[in-house]
């Protein structure tokens, strides 16, 4: 899917007069001409190929934590109006009679990770808009698992964000920033509308199957991801979805607060 | 709802279980909006060209003469504002324009909201910072918000340029009498889709006054 968005934005930059993208000197800002794949022109609206079903699959979790109590955290370092317009939308809907939900701008000028980290309870929706090297944004994402909340990365440009990092990536693969401005506005109100629409379906609303302690992959057979509080000697304090935990550190390397461990039976297996 | 009807909405138990379909139905969705949002962008560009191109003439000849952009809007409009008044201070190309979204600063807003009444958070800052050759450009969707027509006419009152974004059919913004010398109206009857085409027109006529200035 995201390929397909790749494929046509991979495009070299083009660069008109005085090194400016052709994107936004066009007379009335008529988008570039753009050959899609095959040399075929692209029509208008081709772009939404690559995000549509990625677009789907965020709007029904969004929907399914909102209906279990989640918060959504909106976040967009570089670009802050993003954050206010995504987190506005969802609690002020423009249609009169959706449900307000509860939607927050983390503070552009806040330490992204130490304020989420301080506010976000698992269940939790965090959402961001930003560049797949963005380190506080790389920074935060990968904290999501042990946090446990779910996460959205949108973004635009050739180069994705890491497989993993976050729970669902939504990309576009244009390198124009102003193109990629419009379609973050088409991208966030869409997973409004289509959260909203998510809502009529009661029936999947229903968390998703829980684990239970006696069968479960994620807790006992493999690491559970944690991220470490604080350190006494080889005990450490770790913060997991569960809740706190004291584990013994005495496998790995000393870990520092802040650091993520997988953990096994009581014990810090590797810090990742 | 008679059990005799229940076939007709399979799910309104709340016992649907299988998300395939749902799914598939929000992608066609997203899809059929997405395309319509481009439709919208092309149209609306096309048709404001000439327009376009006058709005932003008489913008460039303000900040030759050392004015300033003041931006200004509600809701998912203040954010909008908030935009342009990024685009044109921090531009990804071409030269950086004095520029300041008038809803971003929290403790003017609630002061002026506590003590004067929302009607005038807009107008009573352009009091505070207005001059003659400055710019005052105002988002709205239904062209019809009390505060940005009290900004706008103070703005005018001071010798501002004065420039609207709306939607639907330009509301008050757009009808005789308006203060606003310049509206741009997205015709639209989706505040999403006249936002989208709104972020359209907002770059097409930042690149049209980096050009009017190069």
């Amino acid at each position: 899917m995201a390929d397909i968005a790749q494929v046509i934005g991979t495009e070299e930059p083009a660069a008109g007069p005085g090194g400016r993208p052709r994107e936004a000197a066009g007379p009335g800002g008529r988008p570039r001409e753009a050959a899609g794949p095959g040399g075929r022109p692209q029509e208008p609206g081709d772009e939404i190929a690559g995000v549509a079903d990625d677009l789907a699959r965020a709007s029904l979790a969004l929907a399914r934590r909102f209906s279990a109590g989640a918060t959504m955290w909106c976040a967009s370092p570089n670009w802050p109006f993003h954050a206010h317009h995504v987190a506005v939308e969802f609690v002020h809907p423009v249609i009169m009679g959706k449900r307000a939900l509860p939607a927050v701008t983390v503070p552009p000028a806040a330490d992204m990770v130490a304020s989420l980290r301080a506010s976000v309870v698992p269940g939790d929706i965090v959402l961001v808009l930003a560049d797949a090297d963005d380190p506080r944004v790389v920074d935060t994402m990968r904290r999501g698992a042990a946090w446990g909340v779910e996460t959205v990365w949108i973004g635009a440009g050739p180069r994705r964000p890491e497989p993993g990092s976050a729970n669902h990536v939504i990309w576009l693969g244009t390198d124009a920033p102003l193109e990629a401005s419009e379609l973050f506005v088409r991208i966030y109100h869409l997973l409004w509308e289509l959260t909203h629409v998510c809502f009529e379906h009661p029936g999947l609303m229903k968390p998703e199957p829980a684990c239970t302690d006696e069968v479960c992959i994620t807790c006992s057979d493999e690491g559970r991801p944690a991220e470490v509080v604080s350190v006494e000697g080889d005990e450490a304090l770790v913060r997991t979805p569960d809740g706190h935990e004291r584990i013994d550190v005495s496998l790995i390397d000393l870990p520092a607060p802040g650091d993520l461990v997988l953990i096994h039976a009581g014990f810090a297996i590797t810090a990742s | 709802m008679p059990e005799t009807t229940d076939f007709l909405y399979p799910f309104i138990e709340g016992d649907e279980t299988d998300s395939a379909t749902l799914l598939e139905d929000l992608a066609r969705s997203a899809e059929g909006k997405w395309r319509q949002s481009s439709r919208l962008r092309l149209a609306t560009l096309d048709r404001s060209a000439a327009h376009l191109h006058a709005t932003a003439a008489a913008m460039a000849g303000r900040f030759g003469a050392g004015g300033r952009l003041f931006t200004f809007g509600n809701g998912g409009s203040a954010t909008d504002a908030e935009a342009v008044a990024h685009l044109y201070t921090q531009p990804p190309w071409g030269r950086a324009l004095p520029a300041r979204s008038l809803a971003e600063d929290q403790a003017v807003m609630t002061a002026l909201g506590n003590d004067v009444g929302f009607d005038l958070v807009f107008s009573r800052q352009l009091i505070a910072h207005g001059r003659p050759h400055d710019i005052a450009m105002g988002f709205s969707t239904s062209g019809n918000s009390d505060n940005l027509m009290m900004a706008f006419a103070e703005a005018r009152k001071q010798g501002m340029l004065t420039i609207g974004l709306a939607g639907y059919d330009g509301g008050r913004m757009a009808a005789e009498g308006t203060p606003v010398e310049q509206c741009l109206v997205v015709r639209s009857d989706s505040v999403h889709r006249i936002q989208e085409s709104q972020a359209a027109l907002n770059h097409a006529l930042w690149a049209a006054v980096q050009e009017a200035l190069a």
